[in-house]
């Protein structure tokens, strides 16, 4: 008897061939098998304030700083691929790593820094969600406690499989901002000089422009859920090639998303004089009149879907590194009574944001912009820390980064030093 | 130098009924102990009380001893990195070290084979907790004098004693077991080598269910995991072996060298171990069946070479065969003597061409008289077989008509070649409902 397609493919997801389907089959398979942490973690990169950061970028520079987001998208590329490495090869999420490599003041300084701003990126998501259903005459009385519930619901409740499903599911949303890039009718030959040729007006915008654009597609949050999302996942060095183009196309879909939100509102908003939008439901709601209802909807459904998908993130992130950090790494697929840590900490982290969000009064803004700032200062760090251990030849072994790939690591870290010391000074001078 | 008396370990660490960590609770123990984690840094000084340098690091040497002995420390002189022989420490407390000379070598320290340092290796590194069946993170270590010499007695793993080497001063240093793990029933993985030199608990862990240490090896980092299996006897090593999840156990077998992978393979049920066999590269697979017996290798290799989908890819090659005309005292003494071999249900008699005739159970063979024939005992109910060929669906439906708990597998001319086991069918089962979700496979049980 042949071998029957389901054995081949169990096969294929082990990297040995099976005679009785086609090669391109089995690689296919093999590929969707290993496929996740870095779709999911690079698209949950493009969350409310990323997208209003792109908005921002959109219309009040046009296509001039296109640049900046392939260079943050080149870090992206090249530091999601470093933290699934790490994940992989030593099994261990960063925080833990950090503890075990760098002592325990790093690791504390590491979670607690991770966990407060985690707080206000998870803040941040919940208030594009409210923003977004007010698009839509929804309360966020009641679409915040939903959203909560829903993302709390579907980690507690389902295994590593169910929820990795609905994190796809979640991200396919995306491709209603290149719908609404298409329907804005941006000029491409404009767009493709600012990819490619960087221009940047020295002012104090400009630079918090693209320092909050690297910032939100290179956060510490994404790094770390990258690199615990790969040990969940329990992937192994043979799964490394394809785990590679997981991540190489997650963090070039951020990109492209962020790039063709940068467009629509280039071509529309910047070209009409609107210059100033305050958050990405501001971006929607302009979008109507400039490129129809069907575009500022699917602006905003776009904006929902990466506010839910973030914010299943954010909490699973934090949870992962605080039980990583304690010395008890925990599993999506692990019962509420083996991991009560892991748990507690996401339901602590969601409710928490969520009542920032409904408390009548709490400081937003302030919440808001001391969330970027820290976020960019953990950044630097947890880049150094990740630094620190792919070149450590105990713990890194053969995937040790070579002398080519250090230089080009220092390099990303030498930009992301610059452009946060510039944004620093800015903030406090 | 007149050290203070500290009864051994072993009579003050007590297991809390309901708690699975060991606590050290009396006071006068907790005085004595030393933490490693707040010593680092301390100051190091000669017998005049004059400063010499700071302390990096506590080197202890692994051997047969449960409670390795500190070999030397690492001591900061200027920018150097020096090694301080351990027999040169006149006092050790949690606040000062002292040495009987000032004669200080200033050579760099290199690792030394068998040695782990403290801090560098065990702090904050897992390790496995045998009594509690589980991976930590240390926090901190304690030392303390023990049989003349200062030696490495426990692991602590609260949170609270993490915390506190955050804060400076005495509180980082004051020794807080609330939590320590008596290192005796600790597997400490990774010294500089990778290799794992405590003593301690291979006796612990011999005491553990195959199934439990294949949960712990599952929770462990890859280099880790191979340094496990080196502290396992080889015998339960290839039941833990057995025991793992595939994924698992393919990253554990490119972990080790050949040779070891193909001693426990060979120890392994013959069908278990050409399940792995079969999932691994055809490079890698020959490069450990070339370290195995000619024999050996040879029923490997052709039972790799079988379907997984049919009878002869689940089979196992373990059966005792015995002719119609030998004895049941025979039959007994080829069962005793491979009773190492999972057999136990019985016997397979066949005729002078070597072709089945029945499957004697051990309740007829031990009932029986000892010179009695076999071919006296052969009767009805006669054993079902299935063909090599048949796939696993018709074993399992002639497996339930049969109620045994294996059926044999015969070739074209009825000659018995192996047994497939109820346990093997579960597991062909198991791997076919998780291929098409639960609900399927439970319908395939059923």
């Amino acid at each position: 008897m042949t071998e029957t397609k389901k054995a081949a493919v169990k096969k294929a997801t082990k990297g040995v061939k099976a005679p009785a389907i086609s090669p391109r089959k089995i690689r296919l398979a093999a590929l969707l098998a290993v496929m996740g942490p870095g779709i999911i973690a690079g698209l949950s990169d493009d969350d409310p304030a990323g997208i209003t950061t792109y908005s921002q970028m959109g219309a009040k520079y046009g296509y001039r700083l296109l640049w900046v987001l392939v260079l943050s998208t080149l870090a992206l590329i090249l530091f999601q691929d470093l933290g699934s490495r790490i994940g992989v090869v030593t099994r261990q999420g960063l925080i833990g790593l950090v503890r075990q490599k760098y002592g325990a003041r790093s690791g504390i300084f590491s979670a607690s820094s991770l966990i407060i701003a985690n707080i206000g990126t998870m803040t941040a998501e919940f208030a594009g969600i409210a923003a977004a259903g007010q698009l839509f005459g929804v309360s966020k009385f009641l679409s915040v406690p939903v959203a909560g519930m829903l993302v709390t619901f579907l980690v507690l409740r389902g295994s590593f499989g169910r929820v990795e499903k609905v994190f796809f599911l979640l991200s396919a949303v995306f491709l209603s901002y290149i719908l609404a890039g298409f329907m804005a009718h941006p000029d491409w030959g404009q767009a493709f000089h600012g990819m490619v040729v960087p221009s940047m007006p020295f002012t104090r915008d400009a630079i918090f422009i693209a320092t909050a654009t690297l910032g939100t597609t290179l956060a510490p949050w994404g790094l770390a859920f990258i690199q615990s999302y790969a040990v969940d996942k329990r992937l192994t060095r043979d799964d490394l090639k394809l785990l590679r183009v997981d991540v190489w196309t997650g963090s070039l879909l951020t990109g492209i998303i962020g790039f063709f939100v940068i467009v629509t509102c280039a071509a529309t908003l910047n070209r009409q004089g609107i210059f100033t939008i305050t958050d990405a439901s501001q971006a929607a709601a302009a979008l109507k009149p400039l490129a129809g209802t069907l575009a500022k909807e699917l602006f905003a459904i776009g904006l929902i879907g990466a506010a839910l998908l973030a914010a299943s993130i954010l909490p699973l992130s934090t949870a992962y590194s605080v039980s990583d950090l304690t010395g008890r790494p925990a599993a999506i697929d692990d019962g509420f009574a083996e991991a009560p840590l892991f748990y507690g900490t996401f339901a602590a982290i969601t409710v928490i944001a969520a009542g920032l969000i409904l408390l009548p009064g709490a400081p937003l803004v302030t919440i808001l912009l001391w969330t970027q700032v820290l976020n960019a200062v953990l950044l630097l760090p947890l880049l150094c820390y990740m630094f620190g251990i792919a070149r450590d030849s105990r713990l890194m072994g053969e995937f040790r980064a070579g002398k080519g790939m250090q230089a080009i690591y220092l390099l990303i870290i030498a930009m992301v030093a610059l452009c946060i010391g510039s944004m620093l000074w800015f903030t406090f001078h | 130098m007149k050290k203070p008396a500290v009864p051994a370990i072993q009579t003050v660490t007590k297991r809390i009924v309901g708690r699975r960590d060991s606590v050290l609770a009396r006071k006068n123990i907790r005085d004595s102990l030393v933490s490693v984690a707040g010593l680092i840094g301390c100051p190091v000084r000669d017998n005049d009380g004059r400063d010499l340098g700071k302390l990096v690091d506590v080197v202890v040497r692994h051997g047969e001893e449960t409670y390795p002995a500190v070999s030397g420390l690492i001591v900061k002189v200027g920018a150097r990195k020096s090694f301080i022989d351990g027999a040169r420490i006149s006092k050790l407390t949690r606040d000062e070290i002292r040495l009987s000379s000032t004669k200080i070598n200033l050579k760099e320290y290199t690792r030394r084979p068998g040695e782990s340092l403290l801090d560098a290796d065990v702090i904050d590194h897992q390790i496995v907790d045998v009594n509690g069946l589980r991976v930590v993170r240390s926090a901190d270590l304690y030392l303390a004098p023990l049989d003349r010499e200062i030696r490495l007695v426990g692991v602590d793993v609260s949170f609270v004693s993490f915390l506190r080497r955050v804060f400076p001063g005495t509180i980082r240093r004051r020794a807080t077991p609330d939590r320590v793990v008596d290192w005796a029933t600790v597997a400490s993985l990774t010294d500089s080598g990778g290799q794992v030199r405590t003593a301690g608990p291979r006796s612990a862990l011999a005491q553990l269910r195959p199934a439990d240490l294949a949960d712990l090896i599952e929770d462990l980092v890859g280099r880790e995991q191979s340094a496990f299996i080196e502290m396992l006897d080889p015998n339960l090593a290839a039941d833990v072996l057995e025991e793992m999840e595939d994924d698992e156990l393919q990253g554990l077998l490119r972990g080790l060298p050949a040779e070891r992978a193909a001693e426990l393979l060979a120890l392994m049920e013959p069908d278990e171990s050409a399940e792995v066999l079969r999932d691994l590269s055809d490079g890698h697979r020959e490069s450990i069946l070339s370290e195995m017996t000619g024999e050996t290798a040879n029923i490997l290799r052709q039972l790799v070479a079988f379907d997984e989908a049919l009878a002869g890819g689940v089979m196992t090659t373990h059966m005792v065969i015995c002719k119609e005309d030998d004895s049941v005292a025979h039959a007994l003494s080829l069962l005793v003597k491979h009773k190492e071999r999972d057999i136990s249900d019985g016997v397979v008699i066949v005729d002078n061409k070597g072709k089945l005739r029945d499957h004697i159970q051990m309740i007829e063979l031990v009932s029986a008289e000892p010179l009695t024939m076999l071919k006296d005992l052969i009767g009805p109910p006669f054993p079902t077989a299935v063909h090599i060929d048949t796939p696993i669906d018709g074993v399992i439906e002639e497996f339930s008509n049969n109620r045994g708990s294996s059926i044999i597998v015969v070739d074209g001319t009825r000659k018995p070649v192996c047994r497939v086991m109820a346990d093997d069918l579960i597991d062909a089962l198991v791997a076919r409902s998780a291929k098409r979700g639960f609900a399927q496979g439970s319908s395939a049980l059923t």
